[in-house]
């Protein structure tokens, strides 16, 4: 029986872990040889190059571009789509009326096909027929105009040509970023404030905490702790990845200046279309270890965590 | 309500800002060039007739035409029938332009096709990561056997890569192997997923071993019992899982732009949109939008259809 039994685990177990081999562990260790030489598809020899790739990855300017914008975008997008998340599930949550219907709308950019809406985006962001510079036209002649001085020099020359301009890119794509990812993060924010006692509330009044913002800063934030270790770690992850937005409206060479030239478009472009495999694999590596890093550091929150409470 | 008015003004400047993107896409692959240029016609634009310039030019008659046309003419000279056919071609080209940016997007390219290819795709990877994920998952939660332990770390360790990352080394071994443009490198790398495995593991921990020991005490076998048994009590997570996969690669772009090149016949709905893109002139906005529609509803309707389940389901597949 005993025996049987375990004959039967391996069994159903042995697809996966073959294919955990192969498919996530064997490429792990591929791209980490690989990062070592000058291999290239078509070419069946190839040299072994020592660190020549990970030193260019440190004093070359496009990859000194490539990690300002795959940073910038990290730091932007990280902290105002959590910040966001979490200011919109709890002003959803005070609500009685409408909830769902705010909640539906939030989340429809979570499911939309991001490449098709970075091209509705593209036409927002046109600079003579966008809905953008139109709308920003009509406050021509109004009090905007003194106040603001963007406004006055678009009124007074063109509007920006959002994503033709190296000022501008990178924050088009963080915005597009945040635009997309907060809405799940509310999401995240809301199952997780189901979890917070009532009970903490009447305490926390009772201990003198009069105002919305102590409530919030004794009880909700804390109560929430585990919720944004994580919302944190996965957007962090996700922004890291950014490809679709950058790859729709620069397919060639990462937007002006390389303003937007982030890492997953580096590892397509130097390893898939360059065949520079060599190239590709050190940002590939790279990468995995800032997720690794990411996600150690979570975890270790998360245990720390469960220790204190 | 009146106290919290301001909650409401913030919000609904949010949901315009949110929504704005997909307003436009909706409204202008109703609308016609023109109306697209001039940015007027609402909503809807004004769905007056227009003509494919493009079509007319196609049917324009040639010396045979206005031959084999001179019998539905008669006693009329070549420059008129010539006029009549122009006349009528124009007509049968004229529509509406909500038809005529519908009919460009399945026309100009095979949209039909690539929508057929994208649930081929998200079809078979969902069905073999069940198919690979659940055994696994439900020997790691009930069965006792030597070197569980090391496989749930392997699990754990493995969570921590996105496939994504390791698409370059992907790549290079399915080109190695001659797989590149296949359905099989489109499925292939996501056959395995180990999120998968941890989600329905969690899950049948939360099953009473009196269940399987029952089943046993029938003379079910252990695969018998992952299917008959184990499957059906975890319909809620399986669920959540189909949700949180289908949406991933429904909408996957970076996958198979790397594998799939130039092979149209291969292309996902988001690669067939990108190339739809890039031979446009620019005057095709309206069919681009339709087809952008055409691939971004599928998931939005059944979404606004089970909003529940697919917060549900995403929440669930983050917060284990």
């Amino acid at each position: 029986m005993e025996r049987r039994q375990r004959r039967a685990a391996w069994a159903l177990t042995l697809p996966a872990v073959v294919l955990m081999g192969v498919i996530l562990l064997l490429p792990v260790t591929v791209a980490a040889v690989l990062s070592f030489t000058d291999f290239s598809l078509g070419n069946d020899s190839f040299n072994w190059v020592g660190f020549k790739n990970y030193d260019r990855l440190f004093t070359r300017s496009t990859y000194a571009k490539m990690f300002v914008a795959t940073f910038t975008y990290v730091v932007t997008v990280v902290p105002i789509s959590v910040g966001l998340g979490l200011g919109a599930a709890l002003l959803i949550q005070s609500l009685g009326r409408f909830r769902e219907l705010y909640k539906t709308i939030y989340f429809l950019p979570v499911m939309a096909t991001l490449l098709a809406m970075s091209i509705a985006w593209e036409f927002m962001l046109h600079p003579s027929i966008g809905m953008i510079n139109r709308t920003l036209e009509l406050g021509c002649g109004t009090v905007l105009e003194q106040v603001w001085p963007f406004m006055a020099n678009g009124c007074a020359k063109t509007f920006p040509v959002w994503l033709g301009d190296k000022r501008y890119a990178i924050w088009v794509i963080c915005f597009i970023g945040i635009w997309q990812g907060f809405g799940f993060n509310m999401v995240l924010y809301l199952a997780g404030l189901t979890g917070v006692h009532r009970e903490l509330y009447h305490a926390a009044e009772m201990d003198g905490a009069k105002s919305g913002w102590e409530r919030f800063r004794l009880v909700t934030w804390p109560a929430l702790g585990p919720t944004t270790v994580f919302v944190v770690t996965i957007s962090c992850i996700r922004a890291f990845q950014v490809f679709d937005t950058v790859e729709a409206f620069w397919p060639q060479g990462g937007g002006p200046n390389k303003s937007t030239y982030v890492m997953m478009f580096a590892i397509f472009e130097k390893g898939v279309q360059q065949n520079l495999i060599g190239a590709g694999a050190s940002i590939t590596v790279m990468f995995l270890v800032f997720v690794m890093i990411l996600t150690l550091i979570q975890r270790w929150l998360v245990e720390r965590k469960v220790h204190y409470g | 309500m009146t106290r919290d008015w301001w909650k409401h003004l913030i919000l609904t400047l949010g949901a315009l800002i949110v929504i704005a993107p997909f307003y436009m896409m909706v409204s202008y692959s109703f609308k016609s060039p023109g109306e697209i240029d001039r940015g007027e016609g609402g909503f809807f634009g004004r769905q007056e007739m227009m003509v494919d310039e493009r079509c007319v030019k196609l049917r324009d008659p040639n010396r045979d035409d206005i031959a084999a046309a001179a019998l539905r003419f008669p006693n009329q000279t070549d420059a008129q029938i010539r006029d009549a056919l122009v006349a009528e071609a124009t007509a049968e080209c004229s529509m509406r332009p909500v038809v005529f940016n519908y009919t460009k997007a399945f026309t100009e390219a095979p949209l039909l096709r690539y929508l057929l290819n994208g649930i081929l795709v998200t079809a078979s990877i969902f069905f073999i990561q069940v198919l690979v994920a659940v055994p696994a998952a439900y020997a790691l939660a009930k069965l006792k056997f030597w070197g569980r332990e090391a496989v749930f770390s392997l699990v754990l360790f493995c969570l921590l890569i996105p496939v994504h990352a390791i698409a370059l080394p992907l790549y290079i071994m399915l080109a190695k192997l001659g797989l590149t443009n296949t359905y099989a490198a489109l499925v292939v790398p996501w056959t395995i997923s180990v999120f998968g495995i941890f989600l329905m593991r969690q899950f049948f921990m939360t099953v009473p071993d009196d269940l399987i020991d029952a089943a046993r005490m029938d003379g079910m076998g252990e695969f018998t019992i992952v299917w008959r048994v184990m499957l059906p009590t975890a319909i809620p997570a399986l669920l959540a899982f189909a949700i949180f996969s289908i949406v991933a690669h429904w909408n996957d772009y970076f996958w198979p732009r790397i594998v799939v090149t130039g092979n149209r016949d291969l292309f996902t709905p988001p690669l067939g949109l990108r190339e739809f893109k890039g031979d446009g002139d620019g005057s095709f906005f309206g069919p681009m939008m339709a087809t952008a529609t055409v691939i971004v509803m599928p998931l939005i309707v059944a979404f606004l259809l089970a909003q529940k389940r697919f917060i549900e389901g995403i929440t669930l597949s983050g917060m284990k």
